[in-house]
């Protein structure tokens, strides 16, 4: 099986693992099992305690108002009436017309949201109108009316009532699942294969929305139960039938509110909404297992210790002048280590763990790396290797259960300070950012606020970061932004919508140049472009870094891009890097036996013609990584020592003559201790 | 401008259907409602005033669409007839009596519901897992309460017990209704406890549905770039986290202002207020259809015209519908 590590859509998950059976945990979380105990307490109630209870809640006697006493554990009524004699009659008539009312309602929207939904043209147009005429009539009034006219018609005219009123929400609900499912591949097949469209929504789409329908049914139930209390309460409904409704008729009728006989109506109204709120809990429940980001995501991030800052302030560092750097490499060094090519960015064994599983999951694992000034460091691996995470730890931008272990990231300013990038407090990391380091996201579409334009997007960090700047000054500074990546200074107006995919992505470079950072980081900027575009915007990322001088993390999927793009590449495989080599001399001579499928599996734009191999197998799983080297399992160079022990990234001490930069890489074939081995030392995968 | 034409359109549509239920349902009802009502009020009804009960609910011997016709004059007319339960007051006065004290208090109620639920929800939804999560299942529970009970309570504790408000009623007894200080402070001073009884009830369902759509935007890209880009964290989680999970809820107005203001109505039944919700209970129970009828009516177009301001509204706050 080959795999070309060209999955797009994973590629935007930052990694993220994804916990197997959650919908079984998300049903059994505490609020759904507290929602199911108190459903079931009601349920028995309704059923069998009308069955337990000894007397008629109707029966008058003379003990008028009593409080809650032995006797009478609720108290009485004002004729003499127990009320907790009532409440368990009431659950009778109030459970059952709200489970009848949910049942049908819940048929009743399925049939039109069903069909509506599958269907196509004016029927479809019809009954979307249908439902939605029904969905803005106010039902209250409605229920009046038509309650008004089936006077003692019992729990049936009323469940009909309700359901003529209540089922256009749901109707729409499920019209608009419909309309996602029916594109579905599984449904297209099923209607190539000639299936007939009554057999197609039983049972390739109706199977699909049964987690919608339920929630529909509990939703459905709750209403039909406040709007059973509303009829009864307006005395609409026959008020000698004793529901939760018909109590509070009677108390409200009687003054108990003035009378202070709070055990007569309190509790028929506590019994409503710990139905609704139970029923609630379990929609929330099934919920969290539909839409899995209200799942994701437990505890806030953790305060970080404060700001270790090991020179200078940042403060003073954020208020400097906007920069304009002339030349290539950056005028006037000032300080050590401040010149093209010295140190912008270190990271040394920075960890970082997904930690809302069992076990922890470590999505980067011990990376070391260097950014120099000027430099374009590309990142390449297949989806899941950690490379998004790693761009996300950079900018401190992950989000829990995503978390940074371990390790440093020391960011180098042109002066010479140097910053503790995972130290920086909350104030401190929002000047800090933009300012030092932007980045941009892989799909314009989705970085752009879809509501604000362009120009307030790129106004909005002017507006934060130099709060002098007048607001002439600041719209002059968008139109020179939008103007340097070729973009017409008047569509500064413009929303995202309104712009091409190409444009989005340069409107986005724009925007991560307001500030002249010092770096860039590019998390698969051009993965979403087609070829022509893609290679428009990397001609303009090229051109501004020379005008610019700023330093670029260029993280894609796509070698061949890198090795045209870049100063130095480096590979990830599960979390660490495996090589770390100039771009030319990778693409030379890859070492690692990853990097050299990694390097099969892509036809270069301008390179000689080679045959296409792949990397065989599937990326790892990062819950189970395989002892040893995890890439072992899929290498076809592997030897007995690689399923026990994990090489280390080692910096190759004879490098080949011809390459000024030494490479390193992370595998037993380069491991001193296994010279004996007869491939040794001899690389490369003849790609040259 | 084809957008808020299409919309306009779908609100004559609706209110079309609404006005002719009304016509269909007492003619689909077994048995004969006008009749029915002409001789539960022998003798107390003149010529003209069973004209008016044929007109609304069936006429013997004439074509259906003829009376639909005459019916629709009616409705356009305001001409609904002569109230029972508030012989002999033309329908239409008792509503013009009631009305504004419904448009204000449910009318203000609702917006500072939505405003403060929405609000809530927002800051709710923006730290997951801080003690701001146990609102949630305090906010169900509120939701899930109906409100006349709620309404009991508020009466029961701040009237009651506490004397902080009056019982019932929307203004003080001998003071003369008009723009006049003692008047108003007096109506303010009564519509508080209602006021506060919609505002409590109402909020957690913007509450919940707010959060939810806050934590599904804050996983968005541009919320994450917008704090990649340093700003400040107000600015983050309104313009940017906020205001796009906002729209959602301004689209689902239309569904929840009809429950919103179907529990607001029976509120007024509980304080008595001089309201159109308590001229319902009167018209219900004194089975007093022409009445019932035009307060449908009323609610109904209300309703539609609010829903038709929140369209407005999300047309504005969503640049992405002003096209197509």
């Amino acid at each position: 099986m080959l795999i070309t590590p060209d999955v797009e859509a994973l590629a935007a998950d930052p990694d993220e693992p994804r916990p197997g059976r959650s919908w079984l945990r998300g049903l059994l979380a505490p609020k759904v099992l507290t929602g199911v105990v108190i459903v079931g307490i009601f349920t028995v109630l309704a059923i069998f305690g009308p069955m337990l209870i000894h007397g008629d809640p109707g029966s008058i006697t003379s003990a008028r108002l009593q409080p809650p006493s032995l006797r009478h554990l609720l108290g009485t009524t004002q004729q003499g009436q127990d009320v907790l004699t009532q409440v368990i009659y009431g659950a009778r008539i109030s459970m059952e017309v709200g489970f009848g009312a949910g049942v049908l309602t819940t048929l009743w929207s399925l049939l039109v949201g069903l069909t509506g939904g599958y269907l196509s043209g004016t029927s479809s147009e019809l009954l979307s109108m249908f439902a939605n005429v029904f969905l803005v009539l106010p039902s209250l009034p409605l229920v009046v009316i038509m309650a008004a006219y089936l006077p003692n018609s019992g729990s049936a005219g009323i469940i009909i009532v309700i359901t003529v009123t209540g089922w256009a929400w749901g109707a729409r609900v499920l019209r608009a699942q419909t309309l996602s499912l029916r594109r579905r591949d599984f449904v297209e097949a099923a209607r190539a294969t000639g299936q007939g469209p009554v057999k197609i929504m039983l049972y390739d789409i109706l199977p699909n929305e049964v987690a919608i329908i339920t929630v529909t049914f509990l939703g459905s139930v709750v209403a039909a139960i406040l709007t059973e209390a509303s009829i009864a309460f307006l005395g609409l409904s026959n008020v000698t039938q004793w529901s939760w409704g018909t109590m509070l008729y009677w108390a409200q009728v009687s003054g108990a509110e003035l009378s202070q006989a709070w055990w007569w109506f309190v509790p028929p109204g506590l019994c409503i909404a710990l139905v609704g709120t139970g029923l609630a809990f379990i929609n929330f429940g099934i919920d969290d297992v539909i839409n899995p980001r209200l799942r994701s995501a437990g505890s806030p991030p953790r305060r970080r210790p404060r700001a270790r800052m090991l020179s200078g302030s940042l403060a003073r560092l954020a208020r400097r002048p906007a920069r304009r750097v002339a030349g290539a490499a950056g005028s006037a060094a000032a300080g050590p280590g401040a010149g093209a090519g010295s140190a912008v960015l270190e990271l040394k064994n920075l960890r970082v763990e997904y930690r809302g599983g069992a076990t922890p999951v470590r999505a980067v694992n011990d990376v070391s790396l260097t950014l120099h000034r000027g430099e374009i460091l590309g990142i390449a691996g297949e989806s899941g290797s950690g490379k998004s995470t790693l761009a996300r730890a950079v900018t401190r931008l992950l989000r829990p259960p995503a978390e940074i272990v371990s390790g440093e990231m020391t960011y180098t300013a042109r002066d010479g300070r140097r910053i503790d990038i995972s130290r920086l407090s909350d104030r401190e990391l929002r000047q800090f950012r933009w300012e030092e380091i932007s980045i941009v996201f892989q799909s314009a579409m989705n970085a752009l606020n879809p509501v604000l334009t362009l120009g307030t997007q790129i106004d909005d960090v002017l507006r934060a970061h130099r709060p002098d700047m007048r607001r002439v000054e600041r719209a002059a500074r968008v139109r020179e932004l939008l103007e340097m990546v070729g973009i017409s200074p008047d569509r500064a107006g413009a929303y995202p919508h309104e712009l091409s995919g190409g444009m989005r992505q340069r409107a986005m470079i724009a925007m991560g140049l307001a500030l002249d950072p010092e770096i860039v980081v590019m998390d698969e900027p051009t993965t979403a472009l087609d070829v022509v575009i893609q290679r428009q915007v990397i001609e303009t990322i090229a051109g501004l870094k020379d005008t610019l001088g700023f330093s670029v993390i260029f993280i894609t999927h796509d070698l061949s891009l890198l090795i045209e793009l870049c100063d130095t590449i480096a590979i990830m495989y599960a979390g660490r890097i495996v090589e770390l080599a100039a771009a030319d001399q990778l693409y030379q001579r890859p070492l690692h036996p990853y990097s050299q499928g990694l390097l099969g599996s892509f036809p270069t734009l301008t390179g000689p013609r080679r045959t296409l191999s792949g990397v065989p197998g599937y990326p790892p799983d990062m819950r189970r990584l395989p002892a040893g080297c995890s890439f072992q399992p899929r290498c076809p160079r592997a030897f007995a020592a690689c399923a026990d022990q994990s090489p280390p990234l080692i910096r190759l001490e004879t490098p080949d003559p011809a390459s000024p930069d030494p490479a390193s890489v992370a595998c037993l074939l380069f491991d001193a201790a296994h010279h004996d081995h007869p491939e040794g030392l001899i690389t490369g995968g003849g790609h040259a | 401008m084809r957008v808020l034409l299409r919309r306009l359109f779908f609100y004559v549509v609706t209110a079309w259907a609404a006005i002719t239920l009304n016509f269909i349902l007492p003619r689909l009802m077994p048995g004969n409602p006008a009749q029915d009502l002409i001789n539960r009020n022998a003798g107390k009804l003149s010529p003209a005033a069973i004209k008016a009960i044929q007109v609304l609910f069936g006429q013997p011997h004439t074509s259906l669409a003829s009376q639909y016709f005459t019916y629709w004059h009616n409705v356009v007319t305001f001409n609904f007839g002569i109230s029972y339960s508030f012989y002999p007051t033309p329908v239409i006065q008792v509503i013009q009596q009631s009305i504004y004290w419904t448009v204000v208090l449910i009318g203000i109620c609702t917006v500072i519901g939505f405003v403060l639920g929405t609000l809530l929800g927002m800051f709710v939804g923006w730290r997951r897992g801080s003690w701001r999560d146990a609102l949630v299942p305090i906010t169900t529970f509120l939701s899930s309460l109906p409100y006349f009970w709620f309404a009991l309570i508020a009466i029961l504790v701040f009237a009651v017990h506490l004397h902080w408000f009056p019982t019932s009623g929307g203004y003080g007894i001998g003071l003369q209704i008009g723009l006049n200080w003692p008047f108003l402070s007096s109506a303010i001073y009564y519509g508080i406890l209602p006021a506060l009884t919609i505002v409590v009830a109402s909020v957690g369902g913007w509450l919940l549905g707010m959060r939810n759509m806050m934590i599904t935007t804050l996983n968005e890209d541009y919320v994450l770039l917008a704090e990649a880009k340093g700003l400040s964290r107000i600015r983050v989680m309104f313009t940017y986290a906020g205001r796009n999970a906002v729209l959602p809820s301004i689209a689902g107005f239309a569904m929840s202002l009809g429950f919103v203001v179907g529990g607001a109505i029976v509120t007024e039944i509980v304080f008595n207020y001089p309201g159109i919700g308590t001229v319902l209970f009167q018209a219900a129970e004194g089975q007093d259809y022409p009445l019932l009828e035009a307060i449908f009516l009323t609610i109904t177009v209300a309703v539609l015209i609010a829903n038709l301001l929140a369209d407005l509204a999300y047309i504005a706050l969503d640049p992405r519908t002003r096209e197509s």
